[in-house]
């Protein structure tokens, strides 16, 4: 018997879980996952399952903070709605290298260790096809929500992670990230055209919200508001 | 405190499993991991009341030492032989310190004593329930 796996499984059990995924790395999956979860109705636990590079902590600005620890669990980081578990919260600043077999283990600790109280829990995964997506799997029913950019070489490596969700019974909601910018009354497409279930567009002013998501309020966000959440 | 979360997880395995009464659960724990045994006990104490099935079950802890082995030399090892490495874990982190809240971590804190490799297993590093016996119309059953 596993205590470990029944207690994280405990710990989804009744809640809106959603995953967001992507095949390739770099196509904003993190500020995403950040954004929507600062957009759910109400409070929301992010949990970071990259657990190597721990993007969203350094997103809201908390890569050196420790969580406090309970007897509920490690205790996440409240930010306006969002409460926030991250490996960061754990080790601090500090590189995380583990074989494959520990990293599994790791992400399913991370789960049953917090104390995790919210309707949503949102997943931020690391990119590509491994561990992340198998514990999620064996955990809980999840909501797959994919982040693309128009380019070529993302479409079709995502391409990959939607054929395998099919064969799961599982359809996730497209999202194509940097996919224009309004310029005047047109909407200019530099990197291509494709179509998602959501659209979301260029904003340069992005980049100086890192530290300090949990702040913008620009178009990228207002986007999500209204056409992604809806969806959920 | 983290203590508490292992104690829930312990009652609501055997719950989850057993509809009879359970009269002794065996959990091992890692070395390592440095629980406190006394808040583990009491946590387990105070959550067991909850329900019928483990009101009077009895908790037994095993302490398994990790043998480690590295992939990269091939050489085995003992946890006495990396004691200097994690009580600079213990100290630079204080009392809940990332091995003892989760133990799965010891590869990216723990290296091989010999070749300095972080690509190292270990047998013995897991937490789990060794064995449960429960109470059978008058009789005991042991389930391992
Ligand atoms: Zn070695």
């Amino acid at each position: 018997m596993e205590p470990l796996r029944e207690l994280a499984k405990e710990k989804l059990r009744g809640k809106k879980v959603i995953a967001v995924m992507s095949a390739k790395g770099g196509v904003g999956k993190s500020v995403i996952s950040a954004l929507i979860s600062l957009s759910l109705p109400s409070s929301a636990t992010l949990i970071d399952l990259d657990i190597h590079t721990m993007g969203i902590a350094k997103l809201f600005g908390i890569e050196n903070v420790s969580f406090e620890v309970s007897k509920e669990g490690i205790e996440p980081a409240k930010i306006k709605n969002v409460n926030l578990i991250s490996l960061a919260g754990v080790v601090r600043d500090r590189y995380v290298i583990l074989p494959g077999r520990n990293q599994y283990n790791v992400m399913k600790e991370l789960i049953a260790y917090s104390n995790i109280k919210t309707d949503y829990v949102v997943f931020d995964l690391p990119p590509g096809l491994g561990d992340e997506i198998l514990v999620l799997e064996e955990l809980t029913d999840y909501k797959p929500i994919i982040i693309t950019t128009p380019s070529k070489v993302s479409i079709k490596v995502v391409k990959y992670l939607i054929d395998y969700l099919y064969e799961k019974n599982k359809k996730p909601i497209m999202v194509v990230n940097m996919s224009y910018f309004t310029c005047g009354s047109e909407k200019v497409k530099p990197f291509g055209s494709y179509e998602g279930d959501v659209n979301l567009p260029i904003d340069p002013n992005i980049e100086e919200f890192i530290g300090k998501i949990q702040n913008y309020e620009g178009e990228v966000k207002k986007v999500i508001e209204k056409e992604l959440i809806p969806l959920l | 405190m983290h203590e508490w979360s292992i104690a829930y997880s312990v009652v609501k395995t055997l719950t989850d499993n057993f509809d009879k009464k359970v009269l002794k659960v065996t959990l091992v724990l890692p070395q390592f991991s440095f629980l406190d045994l006394e808040i583990l006990k009491e946590a387990f104490d105070e959550l067991k009341k909850e329900n019928k099935v483990t009101q009077d079950a009895e908790l037994k802890i095993k302490i398994a030492e990790p043998i480690f082995k590295c992939r990269n030399c091939g050489k085995e090892f003992k946890l006495s032989d990396v004691e200097k490495q994690l009580n600079e874990v213990r100290s630079q982190y204080g009392e809940e310190y990332p091995l003892h809240l989760m133990p799965e971590l010891f590869p990216a804190f723990l290296k091989c004593p010999y070749c300095g490799s972080h690509d190292i297993e270990a047998k013995g590093q897991e937490i789990y329930i060794e064995s449960v016996e429960v109470e059978e119309s008058g009789a005991v059953t042991r389930t391992s």
